[in-house]
């Protein structure tokens, strides 16, 4: 089903945003007794967005359903009440109803862990809600946050998504796409994956601005810790780490594609990286492409196995998932191009043929990225030769040597230099541009 | 009548000379040994009867008594069969030698062969120094003999001929000539069981080895001053190939060293010895090698494989199969270069300062950071480097990641440089080490003494802490650091250590000790 309301052309002239479309009816402000029983009802095993709606719509209020769960004959009670007058809904079964009577006694200790991890309960209706997830099919009730949402709230927001093993240049990409957004003024959002996920978290952070990770399981399940001190380093950035599920929940084959449709859900647009053939980020552009989100995939070689995932996709769904072919380009496919203040409306794609030549001057006006020799100004010679190298695509020291004609031991040096300033890492015995560097462009002189 | 004859046996390493008497009496037939022999010397009774019978002399039918004196000293091999096999022909009156101490090492055959046995040389200088002028050994162990001064050897290649050589004064005629090369350690073990065979094809010159700079800079490095070497990266990238470059690179011995790698590898019985071992020793053991054939021991206390590359390199191919048991026996020689092995009859401690040179794959399948090939989890990469490499993390200093090369580096025209201008290097590196106080490898040498040779001018030392404070360095880490980087320093032939020079041993620092300087993986 495709989502309400926001279609290629969601926003309208305006520049509303998708939120204000969907759904139309304005939302109360929260109880704060809701907002508590929320979290606690959110951590009910088998109680989902669909049936919690269902009970709130027949009980009144989140606050509601505890109280009639706490009470005596609790179970009984919320089976009768989640029976609809006219018996059009089945009653909830037995034992979610048990479930839901254990929650509710257990309501001190599961607001602790929520409390306890200093994490907040965002609602539907709450300012800060994510206005785009308003439009998606079923929102989650609540999110679970570190951090803040109010970067989704900016005119343009966009995913950044791909496989959790990406090559050199995939990498690169996510870092110079995140970075790119970034300064045009849009927010990326991702899943904290490890590979292109990290890359676009990582690149915003070294830009300096807010990032969004929506996370597959409870935040007291963060996976991968490899990531622990990036998730760290996007909260204090202004950023959020966001989960729909309550924090102990383990994150699972199940909740990853659920967590996806909230990635292409909160965005205007997705854009894949790299993906492999099975790659979950190919849900994400599936999900966008239901949710009526523009999709973009970067293309590959149709020998990179890296690519294949992406590749397929555009072949599948032509006309709908579109190339991005420079990141200059889909800057203005994103609407991002036009000189500074609003972003323009995300033309159709009929739009966008006629005037893409124009636009592209337009491009290069505005948005650019550094050189390699901007981002390294006044250091010495040999890093500027081996940071050019590695933005170029060099990638081993044997490459490194032989592009920059510099002695192995010169080639090493200035990797160390690169590397203790952040902006080169080996990774597998090869070496990648990192931070400022990987968002350089390779094409700026 | 009695007979008493001087031989020889191998404590481990070290010779000692035994005392073989033997009683011909008559009596009942029989046929004892007595003195702390083990099962080997008892099976000398075997040998030795079928030796005097089929070599044309009479085993006599009477009571013979063998006591090997001294008491207190284990004996152990084959060593004294000959001893035996002559102190019965002498005490049955079948041949009466001419006066004059002579000793016999050697074994012998059912046929009355004298086979050549591990440890000719120790023991061959344990009886030189209890002044014993003349030393029959097995015609194949003449040369190794020989390398001990100041007495006669005399090689013999039957029972008969030593018969012959004990009673005239006749200087035997070598059976064969000796050959003068410098055989080494390692080149002559083929034939014998046991795993610990070096690679059978010749080894690679660095010419062979294409692209991989990193990888052959970090061998040069780590050549140069000792230090050990990881070196991780997936199948088919050179590792292997690296590693058996190395005997060509090493300088040859010294003459104290090369003493000690010719004792060793007399006692481990590769194979006639013809010359002073001068080539460092490079062992290879295979991962399902045994503990005891790694570390050392069995009953006759045979020298390990961390003994056997005393003085040289011991090279771990896929490190990470080796059991856990054995990569932690490697903690104590890695630690003070000396082994101990411990039997019942109490620990013998054994010379083991090798350099270790390890390879491995990164992950189970080998393929991490190879696109989409690496079937492991994401975190297994890191796990399992980090598995193999706990006993040994703080013993090797130099690690290096190798990548797959692009066939185009394969074979394009670029010669990359030799064994031996990358060998002289080396040399010139050690030299200078080696003329420094103490003249020790920049590995083996402790921390003070390493502040001293650094030479580090304020800029430097201001470098070294903010290159320390960049990784994160322990303190051990740091040190680390400035030893490789002393290193570094010695192959550009510089006084002291510059800044360039830290800045390339931070390159050989283990992967984990890198903080994560970029926040995603
Ligand atoms: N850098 C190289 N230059 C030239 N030949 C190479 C190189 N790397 C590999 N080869 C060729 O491939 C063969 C296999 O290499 P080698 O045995 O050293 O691989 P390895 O890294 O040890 O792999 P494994 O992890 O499977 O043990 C070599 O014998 C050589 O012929
Ligand atoms: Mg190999």
């Amino acid at each position: 089903m495709l989502g309400v309301g926001v279609g290629p052309d969601g926003l309208d002239g305006g520049g509303r945003l998708p939120g204000g479309t969907a759904d139309a009816v304005p939302m109360a402000p929260l109880r704060e007794q809701d907002r508590e029983a929320l979290a606690v009802l959110l951590s009910v095993n088998g109680l989902g967005p669909l049936t919690l709606g269902r009970l709130v719509d027949r009980l009144g209020s989140p606050a509601a359903i505890l109280e009639t769960a706490a009470g005596i004959g609790g179970r009984d009670a919320l089976v009768e009440g989640s029976r609809a007058a006219e018996g059009e809904w089945r009653a909830i079964p037995l034992a979610l109803a048990d479930a839901i009577v254990t929650a509710a006694a257990d309501r001190a200790k599961l607001l602790d862990q929520v409390t306890g991890s200093g994490l907040r309960v965002v609602a539907r209706g709450d300012a800060e809600y994510p206005p785009r997830l308003n439009a998606i099919d079923i929102p989650p009730p609540a999110l679970f946050v570190r951090g803040s949402l109010l970067s989704l709230t900016v005119a343009r927001v966009v995913a950044v998504v791909g496989t959790r093993r990406p090559s050199p240049a995939g990498r690169r990409i996510a870092s110079r796409i995140a970075a790119a957004l970034s300064r045009a003024g849009a927010t990326v959002v991702s899943g904290l994956a490890i590979g292109i996920d990290g890359a676009a978290h990582a690149a915003c952070v070294s830009e300096g601005v807010p990032t969004v990770a929506f996370i597959g399981g409870g935040h007291a399940r963060l996976f991968p810790r490899a990531h622990d001190r990036l998730a760290d380093a996007i909260v204090d950035g202004g950023g959020a780490v966001v989960s729909e599920y309550a924090p102990m929940v383990e994150p699972s084959k199940g909740t990853f594609p659920q967590r996806n449709r909230l990635i292409s859900g909160s965005s205007d647009g997705v854009v894949v990286v790299e993906a492999g053939a099975r790659s979950g980020a190919l849900v994400t552009a599936s999900w966008a492409l239901e949710q009526g989100r523009e999709c973009f995939i970067v293309p590959g070689s149709i020998d990179a196995p890296t690519s294949d995932g992406c590749n397929g996709f555009l072949r599948d769904w032509h006309g709908l998932a579109r190339i991005v072919s420079g990141v200059p380009q889909l800057l203005d496919d994103l609407g991002l191009a036009a000189a500074a203040g609003l972003p323009a409306p995300l033309g159709s794609n009929a739009t966008r043929r006629q005037t893409a030549v124009g636009k592209e001057v337009a491009v290069r006006s505005t948005v650019e990225l550094p050189s390699a020799k901007a981002v390294l100004s006044g250091r010495d010679p040999a890093q500027l030769a081996v940071a050019e190298a590695l933005v170029h695509g060099a990638v081993t020291v044997d490459e490194l040597v032989a592009v920059t004609r510099l002695s192995v031991g010169a080639v090493l040096g200035a990797l160390t230099r690169l590397e203790a300033s952040g902006l080169a890492r080996p990774i597998h015995g090869r070496y990648e541009p990192v931070g400022p560097l990987a968002a350089a462009d390779p094409r700026a002189a | 009548m009695l007979a008493t004859l001087l031989s020889a046996t191998l404590v481990a390493l070290d010779g000692r000379v035994i005392r073989v008497e033997v009683d011909v009496a008559p009596g009942l037939p029989g046929f004892t040994i007595v003195g702390l022999g083990d099962a080997s010397i008892r099976e000398a009774r075997e040998r030795v009867r079928g030796a005097l019978r089929n070599a044309g002399f009479v085993h006599p039918p009477r009571r013979i008594t063998v006591n090997l004196a001294p008491a207190d000293v284990p004996k152990t091999g084959s060593a004294a069969d000959l001893a035996i096999a002559i102190g019965i022909l002498i005490g049955s009156e079948q041949f009466t030698p001419r006066a004059g101490r002579a000793a016999l090492i050697g074994e012998v055959s059912l046929g009355g062969e004298i086979r050549p046995v591990p440890g000719l040389l120790p023991m061959v200088a344990a009886l030189a120094r209890r002044s014993v002028r003349r030393v029959i050994v097995p015609a194949d162990g003449a040369d190794e003999a020989r390398l001990v001064d100041g007495l006669e050897v005399v090689p013999a290649a039957t029972l008969v001929e030593a018969v012959d050589a004990l009673r005239s004064r006749r200087r035997a005629a070598p059976t064969r000539p000796a050959r003068v090369e410098l055989a080494p350690a390692a080149a002559a073990s083929a034939g014998r069981p046991g795993p610990a065979l070096a690679p059978p094809l010749p080894p690679p010159d660095l010419a062979d080895v294409r692209g991989q700079v990193e990888a052959r800079r970090a061998l040069e490095v780590a050549l140069a001053g000792g230090h050990g070497l990881l070196m991780i990266g997936p199948p088919g990238t050179g590792k292997t190939m690296l590693a058996r470059t190395i005997p060509k690179l090493l300088p040859p011995l010294s003459d104290a060293d090369s003493l000690s790698a010719t004792i060793v590898a007399s006692a481990s019985g590769e194979g006639p010895i013809h010359a002073l071992v001068r080539t460092p020793p490079f062992r290879a053991p295979h991962h399902t090698s045994s503990y005891a054939a790694i570390v050392g021991g069995g009953p006759r206390l045979a020298p390990g494989e961390v003994t056997r590359a005393d003085n040289g390199v011991l090279f771990l191919d896929e490190l990470a199969e080796f059991s856990r048991d054995v990569l932690e026996a490697l903690r104590q020689p890695l630690e003070d270069g000396r082994v101990s092995i411990v039997r019942a009859a109490g620990a013998v401690t054994l010379p083991a300062r090798f350099q270790l040179v390890a390879a491995t794959n990164p992950c189970p399948c080998g393929h991490a950071g190879e696109d989409d090939r690496c079937i492991c989890g994401e975190s297994v990469p890191a796990r399992y480097v980090g598995r193999i490499s706990g006993p040994l993390r703080d013993r090797i200093d130099v690690w290096v990641t190798l990548a797959r090369i692009r066939a185009a580096v394969m074979f394009d025209d670029a010669e990359p440089e030799s064994s031996d201008v990358v060998g002289a290097r080396i040399a010139a590196a050690r030299a200078l080490q080696q003329a420094r106080p103490g003249g020790k490898l920049n590995s083996r040498i402790g921390s003070r003494g390493l502040r001293a040779v650094a030479r580090l001018r304020p800029v430097t030392r201001d470098r070294l802490s903010e290159l320390a404070d960049a990784e994160r360095l322990s303190g051990r880490g740091t040190e680390r650091l400035l030893r490789v980087a002393r290193t570094v320093a010695d192959l550009a032939g510089a006084d002291a250590v510059e800044v360039e020079h830290l800045e390339e041993a931070a390159r050989w620092r283990p992967p984990s000790s890198r903080p994560v300087m970029a926040l995603a993986v």
